[in-house]
């Protein structure tokens, strides 16, 4: 006769996959990061312990600075971008239900393309001597732009090709938040003659709040830890306009080998997501209806 | 430091000829399938050099009965999977390609390189190798603290390639000093006949531009030390400075400032520059196509205040130190350095690190379909000649102080700082960057 686990077994048995999936892939790197973030590395591998001289060493650090400070200007501009242009996407596609399904696919692609690729096409794209972009706007009659080489435009140049690529995604996620949405209050709106403005600012987007926070989430993850697009594009330049944390992080470590330093700067980027995280599920919280 | 390579050259000649005698008495007993059966792992940068060594692979395998394994990644990401690689003494990598001029101390120091000069002198060497054969002074750029860190694989350095149409309609004569190149750009931007040309490029973007401005620097009389402190604010540090951000600033592409040898060569290729100071590596990449083939001109950078010194590296190969198999991966260095081979690559627009590939008959015949191809040839037989392989400062941490250089030159080509003001901000770190060391 099969013998039967006691309930503390089966939980134990069930939950064990996903214990020994976080401690391998989530709790032991983070660890090891953290005690890495506590060494010095010389450029030629050895260490030193140096407790949190690293941690130390970023107060006095311009780059750092510089880095959180392009973090955050990426970060704002592109989330603020992505949820204007994604619901605005939603809202069309939600109401031209009888857009043939090939279309609504190739409207929400770009978020399909690995960054790798997509970052190559807008290099070619925007370069200021052969690209297309300066073609289009010198046939209108209009000056060319430097683009990604221009130290004022770079940021928001960057955050345009990323809400390029990611608006579908958040368009995604609010059509979803709007099938979902109480048919019966747009039965009285009707019934009490609201224009459609009012429709849209008294009900679908208070409304549609927590889908927002739950795109604002997701996105933030991302846009904090902006890395891919920047390396394939300027890595980090020009001078040091598009250097955010994680783009220094990744250099200062693979590049000058400081693993030390840059583990410290990596721990403290994972601090600021999680605070991030954490913040914006309590606003979830609060907007939840 | 890094010597200049027509004196690093008698340095390395009585380790040479010593090398090339044993190997004579002992290359009898050498078996190219002695390491039949066994799995090499070779960690290639994407690069045109590894590209035409890997179309061979199938030759080397069938030649040895060694399996090799390529693992291929584009150049930043093949030093950061090394990095890790080496940092951990895996074993996963056996061969690899390095750049002695970069990371050559740093990885030395860190004892990460197999030391290759045992190799070349005992029954491992096959009797048509020639080691002697290879370029002296690529030799000793790979050679730290007398370890022998790698084995040329080409020859390479910054070259200018120019429109001879161009500069015949506008009435420009090619530069023979670096000031002319600054006259030619002046006369091309104000020409009709190359409107919408750019009439200077070079590369730009922070960490990239070092190789192209320690030409500069060294044509200028500069050095990037002296007595054990950074030099870039010395005279010719301060004249390379501004001499190379404003030929960019004021004769350069819009957007320079991220230029690296992708836009250089599309650019040149474009046929949208009327100058471009870029690798001689690229010279199969401009040539693609064949609209440059007939109007361009190749010569290295003209001399400046401080005479002629082109800047002539080259990538190795070099055997990992945690190779779990050194013998049978100096079996596919000695193969891919072969002079047999090397004839082989330089057909491809591979220049060859062994002086006797330009004597080969068929080399020849592919140089002579082109006058071009001539041009670039006696470029390249310059930079072996004349050339030193300083790019950045000739310390372990090299690569961290191409980051300073490249700023002090965007800082000017940007307007963000006078040439006094960035040289003082890249001393000042490149001083505490010395001083860690």
């Amino acid at each position: 006769m099969a013998r039967t686990l006691s309930p503390r077994g089966q939980l134990l048995g069930l939950s064990a996959p996903a214990l020994v999936f976080t401690v391998v892939m989530i709790a032991f790197p983070f660890g090891y990061t953290l005690w890495l973030s506590l060494q010095s590395f010389t450029a030629t591998g050895m260490t030193r312990f140096e407790g949190l001289g690293n941690y130390g060493r970023m107060v006095s650090d311009g780059q750092f600075w510089n880095g959180l400070t392009v973090t955050f200007y990426l970060y704002f501009l592109s989330l603020a971008l992505q949820l204007f242009f994604g619901t605005v996407l939603a809202l069309l596609l939600f109401r031209a239900k009888k857009l043939p399904g090939i279309v609504r696919s190739l409207f929400i692609s770009p978020f399909m393309m690995p960054p790798v690729v997509a970052g190559m096409m807008w290099l070619v794209i925007l370069d200021p001597s052969l690209g297309a972009a300066n073609f289009i706007l010198t046939s209108l009659g209009l000056p060319p732009s430097t683009w990604l080489a221009s130290p004022g435009l770079v940021v928001p140049t960057l955050a345009l090709i990323d809400s390029w690529q990611w608006s579908p995604y958040v368009a995604l996620i609010v059509l979803g938040g709007l099938q979902a949405l109480p048919p019966s209050v747009y039965e009285a709106a009707e019934i009490d003659g609201a224009s459609g403005w009012k429709v849209l600012w008294r009900i679908t987007l208070p409304l549609l709040l927590p889908t927002l926070a739950t795109a604002t989430i997701l996105r933030s993850v991302d846009l904090l830890r902006f890395f891919d697009l920047i390396y394939i594009t300027t890595q980090g330049g020009p001078a040091n306009a598009s250097t955010t944390l994680n783009i220094y992080g990744f250099r200062t470590g693979f590049e000058f080998f400081q693993l030390g330093y840059a583990s410290a700067l990596m721990v403290t980027l994972s601090v600021i997501v999680l605070g991030a995280v954490l913040i914006l599920n309590r606003m979830r919280d609060a907007v939840a209806w | 430091m890094t010597l200049p390579i027509k004196k690093a050259c008698g340095l390395t000649a009585a380790l040479l000829a010593s090398v090339a005698l044993a190997s004579a008495a002992s290359a009898q007993g050498f078996d190219w399938m002695a390491h039949k059966g066994e799995t090499i792992t070779f960690l290639a940068n994407n690069n045109p050099v590894a590209t035409a060594i890997l179309k061979y692979k199938d030759d080397f395998e069938k030649k040895t009965g060694i399996t090799l394994k390529v693992d291929s990644y584009q150049e930043q990401q093949m030093r950061q999977r090394l990095l890790t690689v080496l940092n951990a003494h895996s074993d996963e990598v056996d061969v690899f390609m390095t750049l002695p001029s970069r990371e050559g101390r740093q990885f030395a120091a860190a004892g990460w390189y197999q030391d290759l000069k045992p190799y070349t002198g005992d029954q491992t060497v096959s009797p048509d190798y020639d080691f002697g054969g290879l370029g002296k002074a690529l030799v000793d750029a790979a050679v730290f603290d007398g370890t022998l860190t790698g084995i040329p694989l080409n020859i390479e350095g910054p070259l200018l390639y120019y429109r001879t149409d161009l500069f015949e309609k506008c009435g420009v004569d090619a530069p023979k000093s670096i000031e002319d190149i600054q006259k030619a750009a002046e006369k091309i931007k104000g020409c009709s006949d190359a409107s919408n040309v750019t009439p200077f490029a070079s590369r730009g973007l922070k960490p990239a531009l070092p190789y192209t401005f320690s030409n500069f620097l060294h044509n200028e009389g500069g050095e990037y030390m002296k007595d054990g402190k950074s030099a870039l604010c010395s005279d010719a540090g301060k004249k390379a400075l501004s001499t190379y951000a404003n030929l960019l600033k004021d004769y350069g592409p819009p957007g320079v400032v991220n230029y690296s040898f992708y836009q250089l060569t599309s650019l040149y290729r474009a046929g949208r520059a009327a100058m471009s100071f870029q690798s001689s590596n690229e010279f199969p990449s401009v040539m693609e196509g064949g609209e440059r083939l007939k109007d361009t001109g190749i010569m290295p950078l003209p001399a400046g205040a401080g005479g002629s010194h082109p800047t002539t590296i080259g990538w190795a190969m070099a055997v990992s130190k945690y190779s779990a198999h050194p013998e049978t991966a100096w079996y596919f260095v000695q193969w891919a350095t072969s002079p047999k081979m090397q004839a082989k690559l330089a057909l491809e627009g591979i220049a060859p690190p062994r002086a006797a590939a330009a004597e080969d008959a068929d080399y020849k015949a592919w140089l002579a379909e082109e006058p071009v191809r001539q041009k670039w040839q006696e470029a390249l037989q310059t930079l072996a000649s004349d050339g030193t392989s300083e790019v950045g400062y000739p310390i372990v941490q090299n690569p961290e102080s191409r980051e300073y250089i490249g700023q002090a030159v965007d800082d000017i080509l940007l307007g963000t700082a006078d040439v006094d003001q960035a040289c003082a901000n890249a001393d000042q770190q490149l001083n505490a960057l010395i001083e860690r060391e």
